[in-house]
């Protein structure tokens, strides 16, 4: 008996060793419950909050690549476009197929799909360069499948894609209502959960570690045993899945139509960069707190300064930028060093 | 057993021979040092042996196999494990971190758990004595301090040949000859060939070394016993220039 219970102490104690490693979840899912909670009961609040979910899901996602390895992918924007093109597919093949939902499952399945052909094609051109090489590269990838979908006149070509008729037969139009302007804004924040999730399970986990080697000396982790293209493409594809899914949902499925010259937009890759270097690259909690600061602040200076917006906010960047160059996160887990809080902040 | 061998191997960059015709055999657990002025193709030499790039001529054969061709992160694992001439940590992380990535990707196996691999990080922190530091990022440590822990880095990787790149440059005579002598006993222990690089601190190289190859412009210029090379006439003649001061420094 005693046996046993001191057996049961040791299984406690062990998996509490492995539970606390997830201890830096927590911040990250209360600053997600608050966001749902405040957009859920506050009238007239929930557009701000699918907006900063918005924003937060897409900072996680890009960070998982940029903040891991340090490869800046300027056309990252890619994926969330080629997402959107997956999700306007898919409904727009199927919503007569009677499968009710399950077409905007296969819609993201298709956005997965399509991220997956360009993640692992970049992969193949892009990832071996370095530096400005490689986000030119990105850059060229993205200009270049935009001009290739208006040049072939695939999928709608110039004039693009509209599927709020076809949305409108397969679902009726309370459900297509109800589906745009809430459930959409929730699996958003879903992808946020599931992309701070994956951040953590790489960042304790053997990827990590090789990650990390990459960003920091990329020659040196291979003379180390690490077979660094190996990690940088799973890391690029799963960011690219992250991307291409809230593409899908917040743009394709949200908005029910997709333009090239609007979804192929260097413009959100920027805010990707924002986002994550405002809170701290490669850092867990970074994007959450980059994604807040980024999206409330657009979006209120849009509300009294219509139209300054960016002349305002592009100082105020550049100055936390200079000042904390690690992040509002970076730096407060510095601070943190030591304290009992340390082990909730990464 | 011979545990690496070289068969002429020449490295060119564009119209400069770096390294010319060289073949060595090293024995498991053997200790040597090669030697030889800035420049000579000593660096070069290693980043062949390690796979940074491959040989224009020649082959690289390691435990009977020939690897010319492999990568370098498949040649780290069968138990080539290697040092910096400047060190190279993975600055962000902690030293435990980089000693512990030795560990999770260097060794053959590859069934290290992130877990067992930071316990690995944490014995060979405690041999090399920087387990005060352990919790510190790399990028912080003095640089012999990042020297001792490219050290236990590599030791973490379980190799069985380990490229050391001048690890004993800028030490003070005191601490370097602690240095030779830890070396010495986890060559020993581990059964590790070692290969010792110095540029000009023959201290080093004669406390250390079996046996001496000596390089010059990309060529071995004498392959022998530790005393026997260092006192050959060519060598002399390659430091010093002139062979009548050579008692004079040696004594």
């Amino acid at each position: 008996m005693r046996f046993f219970y001191s057996s049961l102490l040791d299984f406690w104690e062990e998996s509490e060793i492995k539970i606390s490693k997830y201890y830096p979840l927590i911040p990250v899912y209360a600053a997600y419950l608050v966001l749902f909670l405040v957009g859920f009961t506050v009238p007239g609040m929930w557009q701000l909050m699918a907006l900063l979910a918005f924003y937060c899901a897409l900072g996680q996602s890009w960070n998982i690549f940029m903040g891991m390895t340090g490869y800046v992918d300027f056309g990252y924007v890619t994926f969330i476009a080629l997402g959107t093109y997956g999700m306007a597919l898919g409904i727009t093949i199927f919503y007569q197929s009677g499968l009710g939902i399950g077409i905007i499952f296969i819609g993201l399945f298709l956005a997965l799909f399509l991220s997956t052909l360009s993640a692992l094609l970049e992969a193949g051109i892009a990832l071996r360069l370095r530096g400005a090489y490689f986000a030119i590269a990105c850059i060229a990838i993205n200009e270049g499948l935009r001009h290739l979908i208006e040049g072939t006149r695939v999928w709608g070509g110039s004039e693009g894609m509209i599927f709020w008729q076809e949305l409108v037969e397969a679902f009726g139009r309370e459900t297509t209502i109800q589906l745009t302007t809430f459930w959409v804004d929730l699996a958003v924040l879903i992808i946020a959960a599931i992309a701070a999730l994956i951040t953590i399970i790489f960042m304790r986990g053997k990827i990590g570690y090789a990650l990390t080697a990459v960003r920091e000396d990329e020659d040196a982790a291979k003379v180390m045993g690490i077979n660094t293209m190996k990690y940088k493409t799973i890391a690029f594809v799963v960011s690219g899945w992250l991307g291409a899914s809230v593409g899908a949902l917040a743009w394709g499925l949200k908005l029910t139509h997709v333009f090239p010259p609007d979804v192929f937009v260097i413009h959100y890759t920027v805010e990707c960069i924002v986002v994550v270097l405002l809170g701290g690259a490669g850092t867990l909690l970074g994007p959450v707190v980059g994604g807040l600061i980024y999206g409330l602040s657009k979006y209120w200076l849009a509300v009294i300064l219509p139209g300054f917006q960016l002349l305002i906010f592009a100082p105020i960047v550049i100055i936390i930028i200079v000042a904390f160059p690690e992040g509002i996160i970076g730096l407060l887990k510095r601070k943190a060093k030591g304290t009992r809080f340390e082990k909730y902040i990464m | 057993m011979t545990l690496l061998k070289l068969e002429n191997i020449t490295k060119r960059f564009g119209g400069l021979i770096a390294v010319d015709d060289i073949s060595l055999e090293i024995e498991t657990g053997e200790l040597i040092g090669i030697v030889g002025p800035n420049g000579s193709g000593k660096t070069t030499l290693y980043n062949v042996i390690s796979g940074v790039y491959p040989p224009e001529e020649g082959r690289v054969i390691f435990e009977g196999r020939n690897i010319t061709k492999l990568p370098a992160h498949r040649r780290a694992p069968m138990g080539i494990g290697r040092t910096f001439q400047i060190p190279r940590p993975f600055s962000s992380a902690t030293v435990r971190e980089n000693v512990a990535i030795g560990a999770l990707f260097g060794t053959l196996s590859g069934k290290v758990s992130v877990d067992e691999s930071l316990a690995i990080a944490d014995h060979y922190l405690d041999l090399i004595g920087l387990q005060a530091q352990k919790d510190k990022t790399a990028g912080g440590l003095t640089p012999t301090d990042k020297k001792l822990m490219e050290i236990s880095r590599a030791l973490a990787m379980k190799p069985k040949l380990l490229l050391m790149d001048e690890a004993m440059a800028g030490m003070h005579p005191k601490d370097l000859d602690d240095m030779v002598n830890f070396l010495k006993k986890v060559a020993e222990e581990e059964n590790i060939a070692i290969v010792a690089m110095v540029e000009h601190i023959m201290r080093a190289v004669t406390g250390f070394a079996d046996r001496v190859m000596v390089m010059h412009r990309g060529a071995k210029l004498i392959d022998a016993p530790t005393a026997e090379a260092l006192s050959d006439p060519r060598v002399v003649d390659v430091y010093l220039g002139r062979p009548s001061e050579v008692k004079h420094v040696e004594g």
